[in-house]
């Protein structure tokens, strides 16, 4: 058995590229442009053809839509694809206001963007935080979703990790583990939150890419804009568990049973909460599988995709 | 809303499964499109392996420039194909005068090669192939260890480097990043010795460098010598008639024999016009040095010819045909350091001067190691070589003997014949 070196921290100032571009992507959008609901502005991308269509919802606003970068080119060379960058990162506006990233707001966006890339119905494929957009995206407009696909869903069922339980507005006299998950170590340190948060996203061993990538588009956004989303109404449980309810179209969840930053027991409550829903658990598997193992989960929304008809139920 | 319909009156879909025994036997050949040299010693491999099973079907996955070599030859190239991302472009865009960190693009194409490997999958899938033969073929052997569940074929894998190692200019945190990737790879490679049938370095054990994997690694060496079959190098093709008829060679291609003749070449990259550039402004000086000096600097088809500003006596060509023949009949090469140009020159048994890729740790350590052991070619520093060292080098190795050790001429046979047992 070969021991991997500690990881050594890549810190501020000694990134190998001092200003990092994109790196080449697999595949270029067709079309890209911006929804606008009440002033505010939503950044999409549109690549491919063919149905279902797939609609990549945004996870929090920590990053981007490049988060789903290895399952875009896959995808768009059956389907047409839609990603979006949530309200406060990547292109899309930053509007100052907590309210404005109420998940109600998020998932309204959701629809709006569906209007403007004339998608009349998606198979959405939803990460963590994003789970929730989805919910009342699905169960409010059952028209428009013909699968769901929720990838390690931050969602207020079930059990958290142990140990998230700092408050995030005090002043802590301590930085160390999920303290740093604090409005005034956001505004200390950035980019040391970032790393920290990328390390509980990616338990698996060697992910020293993924973590790399996504503190490099945490730093796209900004710790101000983080705090207001911190702050802004998601579901409760007695939401949740109602929405779940409703759901009546196919559904997958996908949960890593290492998953170091909801922990598992969300996507598990999530399956048993939405009738009929499969369960499929990554023994090993972190936060974000869709960026560390992209070849099965890809493999596994292709399979779940199959299986949905384009009819309307 | 409309409703989305579905036809009800499309034809059926069909689908065909062959009865074992009455299959073909079927390869799928992955061959890097990463420099220019894989192609060439790939359809060498092909071609000893139809003699060795002459039923065998061969597949290509191929794209540029890969798959120029392959219609030219008119194999089969695989439909899927035309949805490769292109490997050869985020190279040249990672690179950058004389300069590219080949580790960091590596990693830096992280997406691509998902999202090859997913055209790959679908090939194979549909495919009935009995083998898979990878040629740094890196997407493939990563995610096949990584979802080992996913193999449906037997498996050769070639390289002719094995070790990710840090340069200087990446500091502490490439050396970490070099042996993590290691690290992963030693472990997939041990926990999955089924996903390799067949592991060849293409060349001898002493071509290895003397590096460990990192720190708290094994050696490179030790551990390849364990888990890898050699086949010495493969030129793709036999220079001993070439070298034989030097003489009426430089005839046919117009070069007397008062002549002292340099040819300066890049590949086919945009990568190159820096040293380009810095060689023909040696020429002056070097033509003062060395009697009858003539030199040939050849652009590629990236490199505007005319952006060169070559000073009187530097012929700039844009495309010069059968390259190799040249490079075989000249007096000197000056080339950058990629593996395959400097070997033809070492196969062709003549004196050069190349200049690794600043950050390219293939060429500065991988490559210049196995050059070292045959003694060819002079190793070039660009940052420390301005035109006048140039010059001086140029004078120096132009008249230098040549006692390189002989390049291999059986590797396509030996690299075929490892693999010929899958089939």
């Amino acid at each position: 058995m070969v021991r991997a070196p500690d990881r050594v921290r890549a810190g501020r100032g000694s990134r190998i590229d001092p200003t990092p571009r994109e790196q080449s992507r697999a595949r270029y959008p067709d079309r890209t442009g911006f929804a606008e609901r009440d002033g505010i502005q939503t950044f999409y991308e549109v690549y491919g053809q063919g149905e279902p269509a797939i609609l990549l919802a945004p996870t929090w606003s920590i990053v981007h839509s490049r988060i789903w970068k290895s399952q875009i080119p896959y995808f768009a060379r059956r389907h047409k694809v839609v990603a979006f960058d949530a309200r406060g990162n990547g292109r899309s506006d930053r509007p100052p206001l907590v309210e404005a990233y109420a998940e109600r707001e998020l998932a309204a966006d959701l629809l709006a963007v569906m209007d403007a890339t004339d998608t009349e119905r998606a198979v959405l494929v939803s990460l963590s935080l994003g789970a929730q957009r989805a919910l009342i995206a699905a169960a409010e407009h059952p028209t428009r979703i013909a699968g769901l696909v929720f990838i390690g869903p931050a969602v207020p069922l079930g059990s958290g990790v142990p140990g998230r339980d700092a408050p995030f507005d005090e002043p802590l006299d301590t930085d160390d583990g999920w303290a740093k998950y604090n409005r005034h170590f956001w505004r200390r340190d950035y980019e040391g939150f970032l790393e920290f948060f990328f390390a509980q996203a990616f338990t698996e061993p060697h992910s020293t890419k993924q973590i790399e990538d996504a503190v490099d588009w945490g730093l796209d956004g900004d710790p101000e804009t983080l705090i207001l989303t911190e702050g802004a109404r998601g579901l409760d449980a007695d939401a949740t568990v109602r929405l779940c309810a409703g759901i009546r179209c196919p559904t997958l969840v996908i949960q890593g049973d290492a998953d170091a930053v909801t922990g598992p027991g969300r996507g598990f409550a999530l399956a048993e909460a939405i009738p009929n829903a499969r369960l499929a658990t990554i023994r090993g598997g972190g936060h974000i599988p869709n960026a560390r193992d992209p070849v099965r989960i890809n493999l596994l929304i292709r399979d779940f995709v199959r299986t949905i008809g384009t009819l309307p139920p | 809303m409309t409703a989305v319909t579905v036809s009800r009156t499309a034809a059926p879909t069909t689908r065909t499964w062959t009865r074992s025994l009455s299959r073909r036997r079927r390869a799928l050949y992955l061959s890097s499109p990463i420099g220019l040299g894989h192609a060439q010693r790939d359809v060498a491999i092909a071609d000893e392996l139809r003699l060795l099973q002459p039923d065998l079907e061969i597949d290509w996955l191929a794209q540029h420039p890969v798959s120029d070599v392959l219609e030219a030859r008119g194999e089969r190239i695989h439909p899927l194909s035309a949805e490769l991302a292109s490997e050869s472009a985020h190279f040249t865009a990672e690179a950058s005068d004389h300069d590219l960190n080949a580790f960091q693009a590596i990693r830096r194409m992280d997406e691509i090669l998902v999202a090859n490997f997913m055209v790959f999958h679908d090939a194979v899938e549909a495919g009935e192939y009995d083998l898979v033969v990878g040629d740094e073929a890196w997407d493939v052997d990563h995610y096949l260890h990584e979802n080992p569940e996913l193999k449906r074929t037997a498996f050769a894998w070639m390289t002719d480097f094995v070790g990710w190692l840090p340069m200087p200019s990446g500091g502490e945190r490439e050396a970490f990043l070099t042996a993590d990737y290691n690290a992963e790879m030693i472990e997939h490679v041990e926990r999955f010795p089924r996903i390799r049938d067949r592991a060849i370095f293409v060349g001898e054990p002493d071509d290895i460098v003397p590096d460990d994997f990192g720190p708290g690694l094994p050696s490179i060496r030790e551990w390849t010598e364990r888990h890898y079959a050699f086949s010495g190098y493969v030129t793709g093709f036999d220079p001993t008639p070439l070298v034989e008829r030097r003489e009426d060679l430089r005839r046919e291609l117009g070069y007397h024999a008062d002549e002292r003749v340099v040819i300066v070449t890049v590949g086919g990259s945009g990568v190159g016009e820096a040293l380009l550039r810095r060689v023909i402004a040696s020429y002056p000086d070097a033509a003062r040095r060395v009697n009858g000096l003539r030199m040939i600097a050849v652009a590629g088809p990236r490199i505007d010819p005319a952006v060169l500003d070559a000073p009187a006596g530097v012929e700039v060509r844009a495309y010069v045909p059968e390259l190799f023949k040249h490079l075989a009949a000249c007096d000197l090469a000056v080339v950058q350091g990629g593996l395959t140009t400097t070997m033809e020159l070492a196969a062709a048994g003549r004196p050069f001067l190349y200049f690794p890729l600043r950050d390219h740790f293939e060429q500065n350590r991988h490559v210049r190691h196995r050059l070292a052991r045959y003694g060819a070619g002079r190793y070039m520093d660009y940052d420390a070589s301005p035109p006048e060292v140039i010059a001086e080098a140029i004078a120096a190795e132009i008249d230098r003997p040549i006692d390189y050790l002989p390049v291999e001429s059986d590797g396509a046979a030996r690299a075929a014949a490892l693999i010929a047992p899958l089939i």
